[in-house]
């Protein structure tokens, strides 16, 4: 069944695409009665399993024993009952996606998670207290009901925008990860075939496989039918689901289908690993438990202190709502979403798409960057980095451009060179890409001969126009055992009659097929001392980590080789040795321009940078050295043992600061071993690592308190990806496992998006801190009134409702305006937070908040309340224990400090214009908070009062809703505004500015005696 | 981490973050280190309350003893009963002497201001039929008299020598009906005005019988208005309207509104119950 057709880079997979399919079951497919296997390992979701090699044993088995295994025969395939039955017993070929939480799940979680529990305790507080109210007075107000039914929906309210902000971030996400898998498809495997399942191969001819999304491996691999490993992922006779073929034909038997393949193993159990709780989860759950711990403790107090004061428990469980209500950010939450959702739109903008809100802040937390290679630090393109020609070595530009070629090009050496590199190439680019710049152009051909392309299109010019003039008239194409490719062309000079032989390959192969070596554009001979030259070039491009070929040439004589010769490429007619040498030329797939700047970076930014990947420690150290991971002057131990000549064990490690670790010897390190190695050297790159070792490193990492980014993009890391407190999967070159798996994607596969993404994520919790101290600030203005109510027995100056007004109301943009601050101080030259000690709120915030603006904030606006009692006839004298009477309906005479009588509908209304002067006082003195909260440090006028709008429009917010409340809607009694005289918006302006005054004093202290008691105590 | 330090953070107050522990007890000089956060909160709580007591001193200069800054909420004077129950219902179970004694009481204390005796001693004898108006006359809050209401002005629900207290005792109760201060209130707009008294829905004025009223027609005269507040206006006796409500169905509740009937003060507020009038519950309980 295996058709072979011409087109090379075609492979045929008999059968496979009908898999999923019943009726068209014709070939060798087979399933594999898995699936109570399957349940046993979905049940045992167990770290320990990940981190255990593949289970596979097919590859080991003869055909014969396949054949009795699967009940098949391998010509004539299953009969299409039995493939039916099978399809039916396995389902088909296909990963199951990802489990989902149900919706209205993720709804309920929103409706009782942070605050909700306290404002649902409220109302039902309130209902209740209704039904004692209805139980002992049929008429009794329905006052009670209307709060309790209003913080329900409060409740309610929040809960639904949490849970659409949440909803419309995991809709961003959707809507991506259908799109770009559909550009892969086009672009990346438009001349490749990707494997449909696990297939065991049967019969090969020249079958390279990509298996990077499942190894990490960049290096094609080739496939034959021959058992040659034990572990199945290192064995030649097995194609893997997903992985593409690169070239040649196979076929073979699919052994396994959907989730038992290797990939499917490896993303469901990916899928299992546990997201942990993500570091600004923590802190906002740090910060309910602080502030429910004081509502709580406060409201129960309080109810104890008014119950033995005489007060009657249905008054005293109304109290405990108003404490609670008071103490509650009602609109906190809600705010810290929008403000996370600002920043990951930001970020999104600067191709870091968040797909979890809350990862937005991890990213600035994070201490330690897990980076893959291939694709995130580097270009994931192989490209000419350096020539050897003339006895010299030329450095190429490595830019994503190419554009600065500058070596010496006018040596004869490189016109000859140059003629082999455009001509000894396979290579082409596909056809309608005239308006595309070269680098971006897509090839058809392997990674070497695409970067000579592009090079010699680059410097040259057209290629394929020099490849006419020079037309081929025979080719050996490269193979493993020649390990040269050979062509034969005409000249495009018409007096030259000869033909020019081309060679590359191996440059060792490529050497003893010469016996001249040009140099200057001049043949000699090639002697020792211009091959010890060749060696010593060799090895030292080499040494780069870049893959190195040979160049030669060979004129044919026209007398022996005429015009009208006939080539044959298998009788090999013509000379192949005595050829002249003409130079080498190394590539390397090279870093990003952007990385070396980025991780220096992240360096000072107290972020440790490690490598992990699956490629050569020589290719992995290169590549670390030159984009700064290893840093220019820092050495690995064997670095000391070559420079000083002594062997590796007598090297003391303190010298070391670089260690190159690859996955045999993490494979017999401890745990105890790897905390060690993470400890010790500040520079690690670990190369030929396994998905189960990246698990391990990450691990580790996480034993030291480090908040770990992990940066991948094959299926092999989404274990980690998932395992890590921030999984970043590439964009471009993701797989959807790990796009699935990560937190966050690099639209643009680009590692310096991650610093973007630090300095967004620390900028975020420093503002958030600012959001939180703003809005914990005025919860002691609020709670204060209760509290003097209850005791001093003043009529109570701010209602329920106005308190929710100004929690959900006035403070909601001023708030999120604090998002739009900008840093302080450079906030990448600091290290990154310590997750268990810089917490977001903490003692300072909340002493601060609490104790000192709070209060500030809870005076001011007493003295507007008391104003607006004096001026209507009511002295603070004559309000101290007046509450009883006050409050009683029946009471229509009250007598104030001048001996004049008020009915209660009088008082009623003073109550709510006490309400609004109450509440217009917390407000103009929220105006100063915000200023203040603009800094924690540098005084406002170093910040400048004015970069940031939004701050502006959030004040203008304030003042525009307080305006409405008291002036539109002053009539409505139900919300107990009135129309404030417009004197008293200014009464509470003196403390508003002692708050300024007081912040830019304790400000000055801080930045004058730093590390002082004042600093440690009053910065928060 | 000192093993001190760790302690604390478990015992530390369970409302504020560990730090706060930290704050307080880990520096080396514990105990300085307390006093001087006392101290710290000694000087600036200190502080804080003078800056408050400042601003309260300075905005109650603004306010001056003889008339409030504003009186734009008493525009329209309430109307009250006595004897003041909790609810506004004045019940009378004619049997149970216990239940209406607590209401002569009041009433008693209440009227004890009006007795002639007193009033001719510390009041003015003024002209009825207008406003007695004292200016200051250049003499800054000059004290201000208040004219005579004499309780025998009330007729037979004086209590003057009555044997049925206020006729409590035999199921014809007396309410008064007051008018509530406000000050510089020219109440009726140099008008006369009178309160009235109606059952609130047909079946309550049926049931509410005849009454009469003291003085006649439920007159409050002029002369006792302006009001100057209670500093500057230091006898002054409020009128009164009392209601002696004749035969009132027994064992019914009635509902009886009372209003004022002055050219400046409106009686429909929507709002206000008990702006120009006073509604309450009459039940005489009869076995």
């Amino acid at each position: 069944m295996a058709q072979k057709t011409p087109e090379i880079y075609s492979v045929e997979l008999s059968g496979t695409e009908d898999v999923g399919k019943t009726d068209t079951g014709d070939g060798k497919e087979k399933y594999r009665g898995l699936k109570d296997k399957r349940l046993e390992l979905k049940k045992n979701h167990q770290k320990e399993e990940l981190k255990k090699e593949v289970d596979l044993e097919d590859h080991k088995l003869s055909i014969k024993e396949l054949e009795r295994k699967y009940g098949t025969n391998i010509v004539t395939g299953l009969s299409s009952t039995q493939a039916a039955e099978l399809l039916a017993r396995n389902g088909p070929n296909a990963l199951t996606p990802p489990k989902e939480t149900p919706e209205i799940v993720k709804f309920l979680k929103q409706m009782v998670g942070g605050f909700s529990i306290l404002l649902w305790i409220g109302a039902i507080l309130c209902w209740i207290a209704y039904g004692i109210q209805y139980f002992n007075d049929k008429s009794s107000s329905l006052d009670s009901v209307y709060l309790g039914c209003v913080l329900a929906l409060v409740v309610i309210l929040t809960g639904i925008f949490a849970y659409y902000q949440e909803a419309k971030s995991t809709n961003i996400m959707a809507s991506f990860s259908k799109m770009i898998p559909q550009q892969a498809l086009v672009i990346r495997d438009s001349e490749k075939k990707t494997i449909p399942a696990d297939i065991r191969l049967l019969s090969t001819q020249g079958c390279k496989v990509d298996n990077s999304s499942l190894t990490g491996e960049s290096e094609p691999q080739s496939r034959s039918c021959e058992f040659t490993h034990d572990n199945p992922l290192e064995t030649k006779n097995i194609g893997f689901y997903s992985t593409t073929c690169l070239e040649g034909t196979a076929t073979g038997m699919v052994i396994n289908t959907g989730d038992r393949t290797i990939i499917g193993q490896i993303a469901s159990l990916a899928s299992g690993v546990g997201h942990e709780k993500t570091p600004i989860a923590i802190e906002i759950e740090h910060f309910v438990h602080i502030v429910a711990g004081v509502a709580v403790s406060i409201g129960i107090l309080f109810f104890i202190i008014a119950v033995s004061m005489k007060y009657y428990v249905l008054d005293s469980i109304i109290f405990l709502i108003g404490i609670i209500v008071a103490n509650v950010p009602e609109g906190l939450l809600a705010t810290v979403t929008v403000t996370l959702s600002l920043t990951a739109k930001r970020m999104a903008k600067k191709n870091c798409l968040v797909k979890n809100l809350e990862a937005v802040e991890t990213l600035g937390s994070t201490s330690i960057i897990c980076s893959d290679k291939t694709g995130t630090l580097t270009q994931n393109r192989m490209t000419v980095a350096h020539l050897w020609f003339d006895n010299q070595i030329f450095v190429a530009d490595t830019s994503e451009d190419h554009s600065n070629q500058v070596f010496d090009q006018s040596s004869g050496t490189w016109a000859s060179l140059s003629k082999i590199i455009t001509l000894c190439n396979r290579a082409e680019f596909r056809p309608g890409q005239e308006s595309v710049p070269i680098m971006k152009k897509v090839v058809v051909g392997d990674a070497s001969e695409t970067a000579l392309l592009k090079f010699s299109e680059v410097i040259l010019g057209d290629v394929m126009e020099i490849r006419k003039r020079n037309r081929k008239v025979a080719e050996i194409p490269f193979n493993s055992t020649n390990k040269f490719q050979l062509s034969i062309h005409e000249t495009d000079d018409p007096s030259d009659k000869r033909f020019l032989m081309v060679m590359k390959g191996a440059p060792e192969r490529v050497l003893e097929k010469c016996s001249t070596i040009m140099v200057n554009g001049q043949e000699q001979p090639l002697d020792d001392s211009t091959a010890e030259a060749f060696h010593t070039a060799y090895m030292e491009l080499g040494g780069l980590g870049e893959r190195v070929l040979g160049f030669c040439h060979l004129y044919l004589p026209a007398d022996k080789f005429p015009e009208t010769y006939s080539f044959d490429v298998d009788t090999v007619n013509f000379p192949t040795s005595n050829l002249c040498f003409v130079g080498l030329l190394s590539m390397i797939d090279p870093p990003r321009s952007t990385v070396p700047d980025a991780v220096t970076k992240c360096r000072s930014a107290g972020i440790k940078v490690i490598m992990v990947t699956g490629d050569h420690p020589i290719t992995a150290k290169a590549i670390a050295k030159s984009v700064g991971i290893i840093s220019a002057n820092s050495e690995t131990v064997e670095d000391i043992a070559k420079r000083l000549n002594i062997p590796v064990e007598q090297v003391s490690k303190r010298d070391a600061k670089a260690a190159v670790v690859t996955g045999m010897e993490l494979k017999d390190m401890s745990p105890e071993q790897l905390d060690e190695l993470l400890t010790d050297y500040s520079e690690i790159v670990f190369a030929r690592t396994s998905p189960q070792q990246k698990l391990i490193i990450v691990e580790g990492c996480q034993r030291q308190d480090a908040v770990v980014a992990v940066t991948g993009d094959g299926v092999n890391d989404s274990p980690a990806l998932k395992k890590a407190d921030i999984g970043i999967a590439m964009g471009i070159a993701g797989s959807d496992a790990a796009k699935n798996a990560a937190d966050m994607v690099l639209l643009d596969d680009n590692f310096a998006s991650i610093v973007t993404g630090v300095e967004e994520g620390r900028l975020i919790f420093d503002n958030l801190k600012k959001t939180i101290a703003y809005t914990l600030t005025k919860n002691i203005a609020e709670l204060c009134p209760f509290l003097i109510y209850i005791i001093a027995g003043l009529p109570l100056p701010i209602g329920t409702i106005t308190i929710l007004f100004i929690d959900l109301g006035t403070d909601i943009i001023p708030s999120i305006a604090l998002a739009y601050e900008k840093a302080e101080s450079d906030i990448m030259n600091r290290k990154p937070r310590h997750k268990k000690k810089d917490r977001l709120v903490n003692a300072p915030l909340a002493i601060y908040s609490y104790l000192h603006i709070g209060l500030m904030q809870a005076l001011g606006a007493f003295v507007v309340y008391f104003t607006v009692y004096a001026q209507e006839g009511f002295r603070p004298s004559a309000l101290i224990n007046l509450r009883v009477e006050w409050e009683k309906d029946s009471v229509n005479d009250l007598e104030d400090s001048y001996g004049q009588e008020w009915t209660q509908y009088q008082r009623k209304y003073l109550e709510w214009t006490g309400y609004t002067a109450f509440f217009v006082g917390i407000m103009i003195q929220q105006i100063a908070d915000l200023i203040i909260r603009k800094t924690r440090r540098n005084s406002i006028f170093q910040q400048g009062l004015f970069r940031n709008k939004v701050i502006w429009v959030g004040i203008a917010s304030q003042i525009i809703i307080a305006l409405i409340l008291s002036y539109g809607l002053g009539s409505v009694s139900a919300l107990n505004f009135t129309m404030l005289r417009p004197q008293y918006w200014f009464v509470a302006v003196p403390h508003a500015i002692l708050i300024w005054v007081y912040d830019e004093v304790r400000k000055l202290f801080i930045r004058l005696y730093p590390g002082s008691w004042w600093d440690k105590n009053m910065y928060y | 981490m000192s093993q001190a330090e760790g302690r604390v953070i478990t015992s530390g107050p369970a409302v504020f973050p560990e730090g706060c522990g930290r704050v307080l007890y880990s520096s080396p000089h514990a105990l300085g280190a307390v006093s001087f956060i006392l101290l710290f909160y000694l000087v600036f709580y200190g502080f804080l309350t003078a800056m408050f007591t400042l601003t309260m001193w300075v905005m109650l200069q603004t306010v001056s003893d003889h008339t409030p800054k504003y009186q734009d909420r008493l525009a329209t004077p309430g109307l009250m009963i006595r004897p003041k129950t909790e609810n506004l219902d004045v019940i009378v179970n004619v049997s149970d002497t216990e239940s209406w004694d607590q209401h002569v009481q009041k009433l008693n204390k209440f009227l004890e201001p009006y007795n002639d005796s007193i009033q001719a001693q510390k009041n003015d004898v003024c002209r009825p039929g207008r406003y007695y108006e004292q200016p200051d006359n250049g003499v800054l809050n000059y004290p201000k008299r208040a004219c005579q209401f004499n309780r025998t002005q009330l007729g037979d629900c004086s209590g003057i020598g009555d044997p049925t207290h206020y006729g409590y005792s035999t199921g014809q109760p007396c309410v008064f009906i007051k008018m509530n201060r406000v000050i510089n209130f020219y109440a009726g707009a140099n008008q006369s005005m009178n309160v009235t008294c109606v059952g609130k829905r047909d079946e309550d004025a049926e049931n509410l019988g005849s009454f009469v009223m003291f003085p006649a027609n439920g007159n409050i005269d002029l002369m006792y208005f302006p009001y100057y507040g209670k500093k500057f206006h230091v006898n002054y006796t409020q009128p009164l309207v009392a209601v002696k409500f004749l035969n009132v169905t027994p064992n019914v509740e009635v509902n009886v509104e009372c209003r004022i009937n002055a050219a400046n003060i409106a009686t429909d507020d929507e709002r206000d119950k008990f702006a120009g009038r006073v509604a309450f519950k009459l039940r005489i309980n009869k076995t």
